[in-house]
C-alpha cells in the first residue's frame, strides 16, 4: 500500500513537470501545423541556463527561468520570421517542419557539446532546498515539488493568456481555424510568432529542472525528450496544448508505477501508452480531430 | 466613384485557375447579390476579395485605392468584412467570437458595440459564455452576423448566409440583414438563394468563373438565364 502511494504521488508530481515538457510542442504544432523536432534540445539548452546561472555565476538555479524566457525572445523571434512563414507557403508544412527543425535539432547539439563539452551535469539539490516535503507519509525532495509548482503555474499562466485575453483568443481561433482567423482579421503571424516565442520559453523553463528530475543535462539527451513529449502530446491529443497536461499525468503516473513495481520496464512506458492510444484513441483523450493529413 | 471595384480579376487554387476576369462594382449603400450555381466561383471570389487568394491578374479598388496586394487584416481595417458560410468558431464562446470581430480595436470600444450588438441579439446575450457549436443553425447565423458587425464595415461580404437554414431562419436572415443596410454597410452577398433578390439592388450572375449577366434586381428577375437556372420555369 505505501509503495502505491509513493508511486501516485510521485507520478503526479513527475506527470506535471512532464505536462510542461511536452506543452511547447504541441502548442507550436496547434498554432502553426509545424512539428518542432528541436524541441528536446531548446529543454537541454535551458538545461545548460540553469547549470550556468548555477555552477558559473552561483545564483540560485530559478534565476534561469527569466533568462530562458528571455533567450527565447532572443533566438524565437528572428528564427520564426526567418523559416516558419516561408514553410506555411509551402504545400506540406509538416513534413519540411520535420526536416529543418531535426536540423536545427543537431545544430543545437552540436554546439551545445562544443560549449559544454559531452559530460553529463548535474545541479547542487541543495539550490532548490536541502529538504523533504511529505504527502501521505511520502517523502519527495524540494526540487521536485518546486518543479511541480513552477509547471502548474505555467500550465496556468497558459490556461489564463488563452481564456482571459484577446490575443488568447486568437491563438485559439488560429489553432480552430487558420483561415477563418485570417478573414476575421486576425494578425495571424504575429499571434503565431508570440505563440513560438512562447513554446520555445516553455521548454527553456521546464530544461531547468531536466538535472534534478533526470538526475543530468547533457547534449544527447535532447532527442529522448523530443521522443517523450511527442508521446505525452500524442497521449493527449495532438493540437490541443491543455490536453498535454493529461498526457503528462498518465504518462507520470504509469512510469512511476512501473519504476515502482517492475523498474526495468520502466523506460517502455511512454511508448507503451503512445502504442495504446494510437490504436483505441488515435487522436488522443482529449482529441477531436487535430490533423487530416 | 465605386466603393469596391473589380477589373480583369483572376484568381484560383494554385495552378487551378477558377477566375477569369471578373469586372465587378459595389457602390456605397447597395446591396449587390452574387447569383451563381455551386462551384460557379462565388467562394473563390469572396476569398480573393478579402485576401484569403491572391488575385493573380487584375486589380480590386476599395475606395479607389489598390488593395490586392495586402494581407486580410489590413483590407479589414479598411473596412471590409468577411462573413464564411461557417461564420463563427464553433468552439470559442459567443463572447470570443464577437470580440475577435473587432480585432484590430480598442477592448473598451468592443465592449461599447458589444452592448449595442446585444440589444439587437438577445438570444445570444443570454449564451454569451457558451461556446458557438452549441448554437441552433439559425443563432450561429445571427452571431456570424454580429461578428462580422462589431467592426462596423463598410463593405460586408457574405458567402451563402442561407447555407444549411431551413426557409423560416432563411427569412429571419434577411430581416436581420435589412436592418443593418440601414446601418450604410454595403453588402456582398453570394448565394443560390434567390429569395436574397429581394434585398438586393442589383446583381451579378457567375458561371464557370465569369460574370455571364448582370443587372438590376428588376432585370435579374425577369432574365431568362436567371429563370431558367433558380426557378426552373
Amino acid at each position: 500500500m505505501e509503495l502505491l502511494e509513493y508511486a501516485i504521488v510521485g507520478g503526479i508530481l513527475y506527470g506535471v513537470f512532464f505536462s510542461l515538457v511536452g506543452i511547447g510542442l504541441n502548442l507550436i504544432f496547434g498554432v502553426m501545423r509545424i512539428i518542432n523536432l528541436a524541441h528536446g534540445q531548446f529543454i537541454v539548452l535551458g538545461g545548460y541556463v540553469a547549470w550556468l546561472v548555477s555552477r558559473h555565476f552561483g545564483f540560485n538555479p530559478l534565476w534561469s527561468i527569466p533568462l530562458s524566457v528571455a533567450g527565447a525572445i532572443v533566438v524565437g523571434w528572428p528564427l520564426y520570421a526567418a523559416v516558419v512563414p516561408r514553410l506555411q507557403r509551402s504545400d506540406d508544412p509538416e513534413m519540411l517542419s520535420f526536416i529543418l527543425f531535426f536540423g536545427i535539432g543537431q545544430m543545437i547539439e552540436a554546439l551545445t557539446g562544443m560549449a559544454f563539452g559531452a559530460d553529463q551535469r548535474s545541479l547542487p539539490s541543495e539550490a532548490l532546498g536541502s529538504g523533504n516535503i511529505g504527502v501521505l507519509g511520502q517523502q519527495f525532495p524540494d526540487s521536485w515539488w518546486i518543479a511541480a509548482a513552477v509547471s502548474v503555474s505555467c500550465i496556468l499562466a497558459l490556461y489564463g493568456y488563452f481564456s482571459h485575453t484577446r490575443l488568447g483568443y486568437a491563438t485559439r481561433a488560429i489553432m480552430a481555424d487558420r483561415d477563418e482567423a485570417l478573414a476575421t482579421g486576425i494578425s495571424v503571424d504575429r499571434v503565431s510568432a508570440i505563440a513560438f516565442v512562447a513554446g520555445l520559453a516553455l521548454a527553456g523553463i521546464a530544461g531547468m529542472f531536466v538535472p534534478y528530475l533526470l538526475g543530468s543535462v547533457s547534449p544527447d539527451l535532447g532527442g529522448e525528450l523530443t521522443t517523450t513529449s511527442f508521446a505525452i502530446v500524442i497521449i493527449g491529443s495532438l493540437g490541443n496544448p491543455l490536453g498535454t497536461v493529461i498526457g503528462g499525468l498518465v504518462f507520470g503516473l504509469g512510469t512511476m508505477l512501473m519504476q515502482t513495481y517492475y523498474s526495468s520496464w520502466s523506460n517502455v512506458v511512454p511508448y507503451a501508452l503512445l502504442l495504446i492510444i494510437v490504436l483505441i484513441r488515435p487522436s488522443g483523450l482529449l482529441g477531436k480531430e487535430a490533423r487530416h493529413a | 466613384m465605386a466603393l469596391l471595384e473589380l477589373q480583369g480579376v483572376e484568381s484560383g487554387y494554385g495552378p487551378m485557375q477558377i477566375l477569369w476576369g471578373i469586372d465587378m462594382e459595389v457602390s456605397a449603400g447597395e446591396t449587390v447579390l452574387l447569383l451563381g450555381a455551386n462551384s460557379a466561383g462565388k467562394t473563390t471570389l469572396l476569398r480573393t476579395l478579402i485576401g484569403l487568394l491572391p488575385c493573380a491578374r487584375g486589380s480590386i479598388r476599395f475606395e479607389g485605392e489598390r488593395i490586392d496586394a495586402l494581407p486580410p487584416d489590413q483590407r479589414i481595417r479598411r473596412g471590409i468584412a468577411f462573413m464564411s458560410e461557417l461564420g463563427v468558431f464553433p468552439s470559442l464562446s459567443i463572447d470570443e467570437n464577437i470580440a475577435l470581430g473587432g480585432y484590430f480595436l480598442r477592448d473598451a470600444e468592443v465592449r461599447r458595440r458589444k452592448t449595442r450588438l446585444f440589444d439587437l441579439f438577445p438570444a445570444l446575450a443570454a449564451k454569451r459564455r457558451d461556446a458557438a457549436g452549441t448554437l441552433s443553425g439559425g443563432q450561429r447565423k445571427m452571431l456570424g452576423i454580429a461578428k462580422v458587425l462589431v467592426a462596423e464595415p463598410k463593405l460586408l461580404l457574405m458567402d451563402e448566409p442561407s447555407s444549411g437554414l431551413a426557409p423560416v431562419f432563411v427569412k429571419q436572415v434577411i430581416e436581420v440583414l435589412k436592418t443593418t443596410i440601414g446601418g450604410g454597410t454595403s453588402l456582398l452577398i453570394a448565394e443560390q438563394n434567390v429569395a436574397f433578390l429581394a434585398l438586393a439592388t442589383r446583381g451579378y450572375l457567375i458561371d464557370h468563373g465569369k460574370v455571364r449577366l448582370s443587372g438590376t434586381r428588376a432585370e435579374l428577375e425577369s432574365s431568362d438565364t436567371v429563370r431558367e437556372t433558380y426557378f426552373g420555369l
